[in-house]
């Protein structure tokens, strides 16, 4: 009798162990990126970054193929999405380094260049340069038909001299 | 309480009540909304993407960005959670046992269910419109620069944005307050005075977040916002062919229920899904990794 008393409350209290372990989230991939940004003082964004709207004299025009549509515009950042006939085949954007710094790294391993400034490729859909070792400038392919050449030729078309002066 | 958008995008339902009631909606905006749950699924769907260590990057920098309230991505994530929330009386609970069939809209369930008077459904439709307007600002920004750029961004909705645009003007328009939806709202806006929108309970939940100061000034922002998307509307209604009697078919897809119970089904809807929270979450973070990978 003991026994199946002694039994019943291991039971119990193993039901709410595990009741309780699995009302908790599991660990994530990331944890730390959300405790770190969470901490005090910690901004994804700082005060000095050029805002979104001085980005958008840069971006290359559409043409009578090619629709352009701004679709982003956030302070250090902005975003057009490049379509044809409706359908979206790429995204272009510039964004301002200094509200993430890492992401100038890639560049300094990279000895290929576009107009004259670094250049790398990024994953399989990505191409940037970097301008004025500060502005990144970047085209994802959102469909096959638009080539790594396509992003090259695309990134050529940005005011990207205009861009280095700007301050 | 979730507080991390890794999370939200993580416990989103693979199938619930909201789910149910959206793919009955698929043959109204053919393929937009596929439901994307999980926060790395969802970077991978987004980005094309497959290198882990490329994922991890671009999830981190979402992170960031989201918790940077400066960024305006949590305020928007409130404005749909918030107007999605005002009575959620009869929830999934009531019903998970009836998920997987189609759910009996009759007896008791029936009795649980008061409808809308007319006028508060026809506000409620306008005050969803407008958290989308200040919802699709704090998530995007205005971009361009023209308001031709701007309407251009809004136009250019697709995906599960399309989604809850389309079941908005179904299940909060066409099915509670029949074919001439917009026409009722537009009457209820302007015959309605601030201390009307004050005991509104879905402008309660989200009023701190509308733009016009004090209430006589938001109910004018509403009833403007109103105006400037009712063209598109319009549009969305006649190049659907969109009618109550056609979206009763969709909903009877996962509904039963007679057809003289329409505000019934408009107040069960209401009641027993969060379709702006789910599909608000998913286009939340979906803007957040677009931005994410062109920022790393």
């Amino acid at each position: 009798m003991i026994s199946l008393r002694k039994y019943l409350v291991a039971l119990i209290l193993s039901s709410c162990l595990l009741f309780t372990a699995c009302s908790q989230q599991a660990p994530s991939r990331f944890d730390d990126a959300q405790q770190q940004s969470t901490s005090k003082g910690a901004t994804a964004v700082v005060d000095t970054s050029q805002s979104g709207g001085t980005f958008n004299r840069y971006f290359p025009d559409g043409n009578s193929q090619y629709e352009r549509i701004y679709s982003q515009e956030k302070k250090g950042f902005a975003e057009a999405k490049l379509k044809v006939g409706g359908k979206e085949i790429a995204i272009l954007s510039i964004s301002d380094t200094s509200n993430n710094p890492s992401a100038i790294a890639k560049f300094k391993e990279s000895s290929s260049k576009i107009s004259g400034y670094p250049a790398v490729t990024q994953g399989s859909s990505g191409t940037a340069v970097l301008v004025a070792d500060r502005y990144q400038v970047k085209i994802r392919s959102k469909d096959s038909s638009f080539s790594e050449s396509d992003r090259q030729a695309w990134l050529s078309k940005f005011d990207l001299r205009g861009l280095s002066k700007l301050k | 309480m979730s507080d991390s958008i890794f999370e939200l995008v993580d416990n989103l339902p693979q199938k619930n009540v909201t789910t149910m009631m959206l793919k009955s909606l698929d043959s109204i905006v053919p393929g937009e909304w596929e439901n994307t749950v999980g926060f790395v699924e969802t970077i991978r769907k987004v980005t094309g993407e497959t290198d882990e260590e490329l994922i991890q990057q671009i999830g981190d920098r979402a992170v960031w960005l989201y918790n940077d309230k400066s960024q305006g991505y949590r305020r928007a994530m409130w404005l749909y959670q918030t107007v999605d929330r005002s009575d959620k009386a009869l929830g999934s609970a009531a019903l998970a046992n009836k998920v997987g069939n189609k759910i009996p809209l009759v007896g008791g369930l029936l009795s649980k269910i008061t409808p809308n008077p007319e006028k508060a459904q026809a506000l409620d439709l306008s005050i969803k419109l407008v958290v989308e307007l200040v919802a699709f600002c704090q998530i995007n920004g205005i971009p361009g620069d023209s308001i031709g750029d701007f309407v251009g961004a809004l136009g250019d909705y697709s995906g599960e944005s399309l989604m809850r645009m389309a079941a908005l003007v179904c299940v909060d328009g066409l099915i509670p307050l029949g074919p001439d939806f917009i026409l009722k709202a537009q009457s209820t806006l302007s015959g309605i005075g601030p201390k009307d929108l004050e005991s509104n309970s879905t402008f309660q939940g989200v009023s701190e977040s509308i733009p016009g100061g004090n209430s006589k000034g938001k109910l004018d922002f509403i009833g403007e916002s109103f105006g400037s998307v009712k063209g598109w509307m319009t549009d969305f209604v006649s190049s659907k062919n969109l009618s109550p009697e056609k979206v009763v078919k969709n909903l009877q897809g996962f509904l039963e229920f007679s057809d003289n119970k329409l505000d019934y089904v408009a107040a069960f809807i209401d009641v027993s899904t969060n379709y702006y929270e789910h599909t608000g979450t998913q286009t939340l973070a979906r803007r957040l990794i677009e931005r994410a990978f062109d920022e790393i």
